[in-house]
Formats: structure tokens, C-alpha cells, sequence
């Protein structure tokens, strides 16, 4: 027993040894995933996407001959432990790159990054992380080392604002239109309330007080009720996919049928209309990619991955889990053709994209652009939405909203 | 009289109360502690960054958890909303030194100030009520607190939180593990000292006669209603305390970090040391600090032998705490301090063991 103990040991100290001696070539990324809290749902498919396309990458050259080093950790959506994690990777691992998650860290993290100088891929698509010189008058805070694949939460919800007015006149609904923002009291919903519900009152809404449902799932009777008592046209729907099934459901039981709901990118996939059922139809949203009935080139990409990796049967967000990795390729890429790859040189790479897409991924990422001044990637938005067809569910592409470059948009 | 631990060696006997009421029970602990301070002063130059982060968390946690053994070791009552006031002194402390200015080696006494404020607020109910009533009463402070750090938007910045600088003093700004080190170990020092200092004097023999018997306390002359009140007020001061070191730290604080959750690890800390000890609390403390770390270590190096294990390594991290708690209860209901004196005395004492 004894014996094999020390042999176990001995085994472990070697492989230790080795991996340190590989690690010098190796580029350090660090991941941050909530496997295990409250937005695991999603966090799952996207952090295993962006696992499965490290290794894939790995295997198929590296950058520039060299792998990248992946360290993930579950912080099950708790900053502090997302703050102790980055602390300890800056002391010992030293990524130049980290794969982020929620809004909460990321936007609590932005300070530190700025400082330390690493470049930082988030999940979330926050408006508060577009400015990078602080230059916006809504700017509470410069983020110059934060960047994401994805239209800004207030831009989707602005999408949003703005295929609703169409739909109003549409319908031929007379007045003005009433809308109301339902959200937890969380970084992640509130981060577009301000800029949506501002936007809203521009295009001639009637902005009613905001609904506070929380981000976990439960029963949601009482809010559904305000909404149904509210009179609300629109309804924006800003927690993620797990607490929006347990809405629906309340508020298909309490018979909310004059509202049209809308959400946030997090907020619907397949999984929701799964769970919730007939109590999804109708809802329209915005994808940050192509879906998976796409027959663009780029959408075999992703089927090799998944296949190299075991998954079937991944939501919508893998694909936007496949595209964050590949531009993090491309952009240290780019910084290792001019030199070395650090936090500056891949920022620097990312700021000089323009409509870029990676090349395998043709037809399925958005195009984004960053510059020195505007992180803001994509202004383009495709608005879905989802027919619950008895069972057949389909998602219907509605419209291409494209929103202007406005300067004082930027940092909410 | 039973031989123990504590037992005086032949030929040492005091000749004054003075003397019998000291600190530390021999010179030889004396002496003991000492060494162990000055190993943890050259602590920092000898290990690296991530055992000093673990000091850290340590220190801000035994204090607090020591405010917590002083309520519910030696006053007898019951707190299940300490992580409350832990939040209270952290955002205070960040709060002041934001808002006003101040620097932050001045905002953490003042924050542990606010938080005995709100401690002292908090344990009006104690007055009435004591037991599971108590904790009830205690768990509605941890609830309307954690409200109040989530809407306050001037106080704590709201869902967003609110930044905490690093310390400065004349000039010299503490931003590493290491020199931030020193700042904690000066206020755990500090702190202990007042503690086992109080415990000894004559608010600590009130507390601790409320605890055994307050009839007798009440009829001894001792004011129930002063003592339980200060007792949570002490209490708050300390986690106050604890939570602006902790704030400082991580150079960030919100709201969610103070939740119901934090209250029980500070409970279950203070039971695996040690009721009503001192040197418990921070045995206790080390112990459950520790813990997670040991088990990230374990499953690791297990999990490469059974793949599934290291997925879910932080379920196992949760469930080792609870476990932890629930087999201290049952082997040890004394703590660890009761377990460490057993050990001295084994020694001590061979080959009798009585």
C-alpha cells in the first residue's frame, strides 16, 4: 500500500516536472466557466466550445508552432471567487488572454485587467465594456482591455426596441406602445435597462417601471401579474435561459397573452423551448450567429469540432463559444506575425480588425470590427424569432437591424 | 483535582490574581506564540504568493470569527447573521475611504465602528429572545442587510459593487500579497490580544456567566440586557473588521459575497475550533480555510486515477465543508482546541492518561 503510494507520488511529480518544463513554449489562456451555478446551462455549451476549439487549434498547429495552454476554472458565477482566481493566475500562471464568463466579474475585473495588461474575452456582451478611452459621457469606467464576440446587450435590446416599433405599426396598434424591462437587480440584466428604456422613450414608448424577477429559477405568479396588470406591450426579458423558463411557464399559467416577449441573447436556445414548450411561442430574440440549419462553409467547422469531442445535441450558444476562440486565434495570429504575443500586441491586433471573420468560419461568425477608440464589434443584429409550431419548432429570421455607430452609445 | 494540560509544573504557584490571570496559561506558551509570530513575520520572504494569500484569508477570517466566539462561545447566544456585519465593515470600509477621502488604514477601524453600529442595532432582539428564537431574529438582520447591500446604490454601488483601494502609508501603498500581509497580521495581533484581554477581564467574566447561568448572573448583579447587547456589538466590531481587511484585498466588494452561506462557514469555524477558546478560533479558521484547498490537492491528484472526479471537483469542495462540520459535531464536539489539549496533556501526562 505503501508502496504504491510512493510510486503514485513519484508519477505525479514527474508528469508536474514535465508540464512545467512544456510550459515555456506553450502561450498561457486562462478560462473562467460557471459550470455549477446559477447560469450553468449556458456557460456549459459555450465553455466547452471554446475547450473543444482550443484543442482543436492545438492540434492543428497552434499559433505559429506554438499551443496554447488552457487553465479553466469554475467560479460558479461568484465574483469574489473570479477575483481570487485572477489573482492567483497573474501571480503564478500569467495568462496573456483569458476567456471570461459573467457580467459581474468581467466588468468588476476591467480595472485589473487594464492594469495588468491582459487581454480579456468575456461572455458578456455588457455595454459598459465598449468604451476603452473612457470618451462616452455614459462611460463609468474606461475598459481599453476588454473585447467580446457578440452585439452589446443594449444593442440587441435596442434591435429589439426598434423591430417592435415596425411590428406596432404593423399590427396597427394605436398610441403609443407600452414597454417594460423584467430583469433581476444583477450586473447582467441591468447592464442594458438604462441604455434600452432611454432608446425606447426616443422612438415614442411609453417606458413602464421595470419588473424585478430573480435569476434563479422559481415561481415567478406574482411578477407575471404585475406584467399582466401593467398593460405592457413589450416585455424585455434580460435574466438567462434558466429563470426565463420559469417565467414563461408562470406567466403562460397566469395568462399573460397580450404581451410580446422579447430576451437577450442568453436568454433563449433550445433548451428553454424545450422546458417551457407552447409558453415560447412567439418570443423574438437575437442570435449572435448563424443557427444550426445554416449551410454556410464555416458551419462545418463546427460540426468537426463537436464530432472530435463527443457533443450532440449543443444550444446556439456553442456556435458564439466556436467563433470567441477563433478570433482569439486570429487576433494572436496577427500579434505573433509582428512580434511577440503579449496582452498589448493582441489587443493591438484586435484593434486593427475590420469586418473581420475568421476564414473557416465563413458565413457563421458576425463580422466585428475594433478600434483604438470603439469596442463596440458588431452593429448589426439579426432578430429571430421562435414558432412553436405544435411541437415543430422553428426559428424564423425576422430582420437585419443595423444600428448606427452613434459616439455617446458607446459605455452603456 | 484532575491532572490536564493546563495543570501547573511542580514548583511554579502564583502569588497574586494578577498573575493567575494571564494571557497566556504558562511562559512556555508565551514563549510558543512568540516564536510563532516572528516565524509568520519572515513568513512572506520564505513562501510564495499563494500560501501568503491563504494567510491572508486566515487572518480577516479569524477575526471575524473570533467576534463570532466571543457572541456565541463565551456570551452563550446565537448569530446566524455574522456574514451580514462581515459586509457591513467591507463596504463601510470601502464606502470611506471612496466617499470621504479617508485613508484606508483608518477606514478599516471605522468601518468595524459602522459595523458594531449595526451590530448593536441588530442584537436589540437579543434583549427578549434567546435560542432558536435568536437565530431567527439574527437571520432576518443576514437577509435585510443583504437587501440593503444590493439596492443601496450610494453605499455599496448596488448589483455593480463597489472598488476598495489598497492601503497606503506615508507613500508606500501595500498592493502585493506580501506587504498587504503585514497589514493583517498587525490587525489579527491587535485583535486576538483585545480579545483573549477582554475575555479575561470583568465585561468577559460577565459574558461568560450569562452564558452558564444568567438567572444567577441577573441576580449577581450583572445587567443581562447591557451584556447581550454588547456582546453583538463587540461581535459586529470584530467582523467589521475582518470584512474591511477582506475588501481591501480583493480590491473589490459586492453583494453577493456576504450571503447566509458566509454566516454558517463563520459558525462552522468557530464549532470545529472551538467554543468559547481563543487559539480554537484560529485553529478552527486555519482548519476550514484550509479545507478546500486540500481538497482541490486530493482530487487532483485522485482524479487522474478516476477521470469523472475532477469535473466535479467544486461540488466535492461544498460538500467536504458540510461534511467537515457534521463529523466535528459527532467526534469532536469541543473543537480542535479540546483535541489539541488532549494531545498536550497524552504527552504530558504519560503514561497516566487521566
Amino acid at each position: 500500500m505503501t508502496h504504491k503510494l510512493n510510486v503514485c507520488v513519484g508519477l505525479a511529480a514527474f508528469i508536474g516536472s514535465v508540464t512545467i518544463a512544456m510550459a515555456a513554449e506553450t502561450i498561457p489562456v486562462g478560462q473562467l466557466v460557471d459550470y455549477t451555478g446559477p447560469t450553468a446551462d449556458i456557460s456549459t455549451p459555450y465553455g466547452h466550445a471554446v475547450q473543444d476549439s482550443i484543442g482543436y487549434i492545438n492540434d492543428n498547429g497552434g499559433i505559429d508552432g506554438r499551443k496554447i495552454e488552457l487553465k479553466t476554472s469554475d467560479y460558479s458565477y461568484q465574483v469574489p471567487r473570479a477575483i481570487a482566481t485572477y489573482k492567483s493566475w497573474v501571480s503564478g500562471f500569467k495568462p496573456v488572454l483569458i476567456q471570461g464568463w459573467g457580467t459581474g466579474d468581467t466588468e468588476a475585473l476591467s480595472g485589473f485587467v487594464a492594469k495588468d495588461k491582459i487581454v480579456y474575452m468575456s461572455a458578456s456582451y455588457s455595454g459598459h465594456l465598449t468604451d476603452p478611452t473612457g470618451k462616452s459621457p455614459h462611460t463609468k469606467r474606461p475598459a481599453p482591455y476588454n473585447f467580446f464576440y457578440g452585439p452589446t446587450y443594449s444593442d440587441g435590446c435596442r434591435a429589439l426596441i426598434e423591430w417592435a416599433k415596425g411590428d406596432w405599426a404593423k399590427k396597427g396598434g394605436e398610441g403609443a406602445p407600452a414597454f417594460v424591462h423584467m430583469g433581476d437587480n444583477h450586473p447582467m440584466p441591468e447592464a442594458p435597462r438604462a441604455a434600452c428604456e432611454s432608446y425606447a422613450k426616443d422612438l415614442g414608448f411609453e417606458v413602464l417601471p421595470p419588473i424585478r424577477y430573480s435569476m434563479a429559477p422559481g415561481d415567478f405568479k406574482s411578477q407575471c401579474l404585475s406584467l399582466k396588470q401593467s398593460g405592457a406591450d413589450y416585455a424585455f426579458m434580460g435574466n438567462t435561459t434558466g429563470s426565463n423558463i420559469s417565467l414563461l411557464n408562470s406567466c403562460d399559467t397566469v395568462g399573460v397573452d397580450e404581451t410580446q416577449f422579447m430576451t437577450m441573447v442568453w436568454g433563449f436556445d433550445e433548451n428553454v423551448v424545450k422546458s417551457a414548450g407552447e409558453a415560447t411561442d412567439g418570443i423574438v430574440w437575437p442570435v449572435g450567429s448563424a443557427l444550426w440549419d445554416s449551410e454556410a462553409p464555416g458551419m462545418n467547422l463546427i460540426h468537426e469540432i463537436m464530432a472530435e469531442n463527443g457533443r450532440t445535441g449543443e444550444t446556439l450558444h456553442y456556435i458564439r463559444g466556436v467563433c470567441s476562440a477563433f478570433y482569439m486565434r486570429d487576433a494572436m495570429t496577427m500579434a505573433a506575425a509582428k512580434g511577440d504575443i503579449t496582452g498589448p500586441t493582441i489587443k493591438a491586433a484586435f484593434e486593427t480588425m475590420t469586418n473581420h471573420v475568421p476564414t473557416e468560419l465563413e458565413g457563421v461568425c458576425l463580422p466585428h470590427s475594433w478600434t483604438h477608440e470603439n469596442h463596440r464589434g458588431t452593429v448589426n443584429i439579426r432578430v429571430y424569432q421562435s414558432h412553436w409550431n405544435n411541437g415543430d419548432n422553428t426559428f424564423e429570421f425576422l430582420t437585419m437591424v443595423e444600428l448606427p455607430r452613434r459616439d455617446d452609445w458607446l459605455g452603456w | 483535582m484532575a491532572l490536564s494540560a493546563d495543570s501547573m509544573r511542580c514548583g511554579e504557584f502564583r502569588t497574586s490574581y494578577k498573575a493567575d490571570t494571564t494571557i497566556f496559561p504558562t511562559p512556555r506558551s508565551r514563549n510558543f506564540a512568540l516564536a510563532g509570530l516572528l516565524a509568520l513575520l519572515v513568513a512572506p520572504f520564505i513562501f510564495d504568493s499563494y500560501v501568503v494569500s491563504l494567510l491572508i484569508q486566515i487572518g480577516y477570517y479569524a477575526i471575524a470569527a473570533l467576534g463570532l466566539n466571543i457572541l456565541v462561545g463565551s456570551t452563550g447566544q446565537i448569530s446566524i447573521g455574522h456574514g451580514a456585519f462581515f459586509g457591513v465593515g467591507a463596504f463601510g470600509s470601502a464606502w470611506l475611504s471612496n466617499s470621504f477621502g479617508i485613508p484606508v488604514i483608518l477606514a478599516i477601524p471605522l468601518a468595524g465602528v459602522m459595523a458594531s453600529a449595526v451590530g448593536l442595532v441588530a442584537g436589540i432582539p437579543a434583549l427578549r429572545i434567546k435560542g432558536l428564537y435568536l437565530a431567527i431574529a439574527t437571520l432576518a438582520a443576514q437577509f435585510i442587510l443583504e437587501d440593503i447591500f444590493s439596492r443601496a446604490v450610494w453605499f455599496t454601488g448596488g448589483p455593480a459593487g463597489s472598488m476598495a483601494s489598497e492601503p497606503s502609508i506615508f507613500g508606500y501603498i501595500f498592493n502585493s500579497d506580501q506587504s498587504y500581509f503585514y497589514i493583517v497580521l498587525f490587525f489579527l495581533v491587535v485583535m486576538f490580544l483585545a480579545g483573549a484581554n477582554m475575555l479575561r477581564s470583568r465585561d468577559g467574566r460577565a459574558f461568560v456567566a450569562v452564558r452558564d447561568h444568567y438567572l444567577s448572573a441577573e441576580i449577581m448583579g450583572i445587567n443581562l440586557a447591557k451584556y447581550r447587547v454588547l456582546s453583538f456589538g463587540v461581535a459586529a466590531f470584530y467582523a467589521g473588521i475582518g470584512g474591511a481587511l477582506f475588501a481591501h484585498y480583493l480590491g473589490y466588494v459586492s453583494a453577493e459575497s456576504f450571503t447566509l452561506m458566509l454566516s454558517i462557514q463563520l459558525l462552522g469555524m468557530i464549532i470545529i475550533g472551538g467554543l468559547g477558546s481563543v487559539m480554537g478560533t484560529l485553529l478552527g479558521v486555519t482548519f476550514m480555510v484550509l479545507l478546500p484547498e486540500v481538497m482541490d490537492m486530493a482530487v487532483g491528484a485522485v482524479g487522474d486515477v478516476i477521470p469523472g472526479l475532477a469535473e466535479g471537483s467544486s461540488y466535492l469542495k461544498q460538500m467536504a465543508i458540510g461534511l467537515a462540520i457534521v463529523l466535528f459535531l459527532i467526534f469532536e464536539p469541543d473543537g480542535l482546541a479540546h483535541r489539541w489539549k488532549q494531545i498536550k496533556a497524552y504527552w504530558k501526562l504519560y503514561p497516566f492518561s487521566y
